[in-house]
């Protein structure tokens, strides 16, 4: 099976569809296997580099929460 | 005529007698109209006269003394005071930005709220109240050098070596021998003084207990946060509360009515704790004065020696030999403090800051009954 099958694609587009903006930032995630960083870019295969794992998790937001200390 | 109490009548009528299951005699008299013919009306001269303050123990967090001749209800409202009312600055607000942690970000926050901080008395005098903003003042409750100090926490875990992994692997399991910075401790917050506080503050700001334990974390685990801390008081939250204790008991008293020699003596002894009581011979002089001492000369004999320290655990109580030979009491006027400072304050000046807090209270009250009768 070629890792290709697998990218993701929801709104059944094909895979050629326009490329916006959006599409040259990536995203970190972790490997839920190996918990190597993987950086993936707008349809890529969801897949470890280092282990070939296709579970990724999505990393916790960067933006500012605030609590209250009591 | 009135009879006019002696001395010894005065003693027992503050005296808080603690038999085996009753306690008598609770209440304070000393006020007028209780005993015919005498005037009990409060007199700030006599008052004067009769109060005194005897420190037992004087340290920078913890302090003991005994105020004596004073009425529960100024001695409670000490107490009060120093838990509830005395100001102190303490974490409020909590910036995260990132926590992988598996301690949740409000428990987390909440965690060092709790965190006593320690700092020079005039910088923290320098301190002001902060604000929170309201609506009809736009631009209002800015964070500002005089009324906020932030303080950051950044802290990543990792594994202590390449190898550590294998280790892990192969069953070690002491953290030490397997990750860097798997526990994050209360020192580890670092003050980042802005504006003013550079100058007025000649201590850092820093947690007073640099050991608490705030989390642990395993490698990947990231936190990264900067906090407020801002002056309140105990009565909004515990953490402002200047104290760890601040509690009063009155002084025990233990009466021998007859005396407790030999084998029951140190029996006796072993009813309170150590120190309280001890053991002495009775001596020729004794033993001739005292009809019950007579021919026992050179016996041991129990001797009161520091009430201060039993607990009136009324254990001597228990005993049907000791019964009717002791009398356990407390002395209604006389209350051992016990001041524990968590650290911005010296614990007796704490008491002074109570005092004072009280005075302006009254002042208050009588300023409201001038304007209420003008
Ligand atoms: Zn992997």
């Amino acid at each position: 099976m070629s890792s290709q099958n697998y990218s993701y694609n929801p709104s059944g587009q094909q895979a050629s569809a326009p490329v916006t903006a959006e599409s040259g930032r990536s995203v970190e995630y972790t490997c839920g296997d190996c918990d190597a960083s993987v950086q993936l870019k707008r349809g890529e295969p969801i897949r470890c580099r280092n282990c070939g794992h296709r579970v990724l998790y999505k990393q916790r937001t960067n933006r500012m929460v605030q609590f209250e200390a009591r | 005529m009135p009879k006019i109490p002696t001395q010894e009548e005065l003693e027992q009528r503050k005296r808080v007698q603690i038999n085996a299951e009753t306690v008598t005699n609770a209440q304070s008299n000393d006020f007028p109209h209780h005993w015919p013919g005498e005037d009990h009306s409060w007199n700030l001269d006599y008052f004067k006269s009769q109060f005194r303050v005897k420190f037992e123990k004087n340290e920078r967090y913890d302090a003991e003394f005994s105020l004596i001749g004073l009425d529960t209800s100024v001695a409670n409202a000490f107490r009060r005071i120093l838990i509830a009312e005395i100001p102190t600055l303490a974490i409020e607000t909590v910036f995260i930005n990132q926590n992988t942690s598996i301690i949740a970000d409000e428990v987390l926050a909440h965690r060092m709220g709790l965190v006593p901080l320690t700092a020079s008395r005039k910088g923290l005098d320098w301190m002001s109240w902060y604000r929170e903003p309201t609506e009809e003042d736009r631009g209002s409750g800015q964070p500002m050098d005089y009324n906020a100090c932030q303080l950051r926490l950044e802290a990543a875990c990792t594994w202590l070596d390449d190898d550590a992994i294998n280790r892990a692997n192969r069953g070690e399991t002491d953290p030490n021998k397997l990750y860097k910075n798997h526990s994050i401790y209360a020192k580890d917050l670092v003050w980042v003084p802005s504006g003013q506080q550079n100058d007025k503050f000649e201590e850092p700001l820093r947690p007073t207990n640099p050991d608490i334990l705030l989390v642990k974390m395993r490698p990947g685990q990231k936190i990264e946060l900067f906090v407020q801390a801002i002056k309140g008081i105990g009565q909004d939250h515990a953490k402002f509360s200047p104290v760890a204790t601040a509690s009063y008991r009155l002084m025990p008293t233990i009466d021998i009515t007859k005396p407790i020699l030999g084998q029951d003596a140190k029996k006796f002894a072993r009813c309170f704790p150590k120190g309280v009581i001890e053991l002495e011979k009775v001596t020729e002089e004794e033993a001739s004065e005292k009809k019950e001492l007579e021919g026992k000369e050179g016996e041991l004999k129990a001797v009161v020696k520091n009430p201060m320290r039993d607990t009136v655990s009324r254990e001597c109580l228990r005993h049907p030999e000791f019964k009717d030979k002791v009398k356990l009491g407390r002395v209604r006027d006389h209350f051992i403090f016990k001041v524990e400072s968590t650290g911005q304050w010296d614990s007796d000046l704490l008491f002074l800051e109570s005092v004072k807090l009280l005075k302006v209270k009254c002042e208050r009250v009588k300023r409201g009954l001038d304007a209420m009768m003008g």
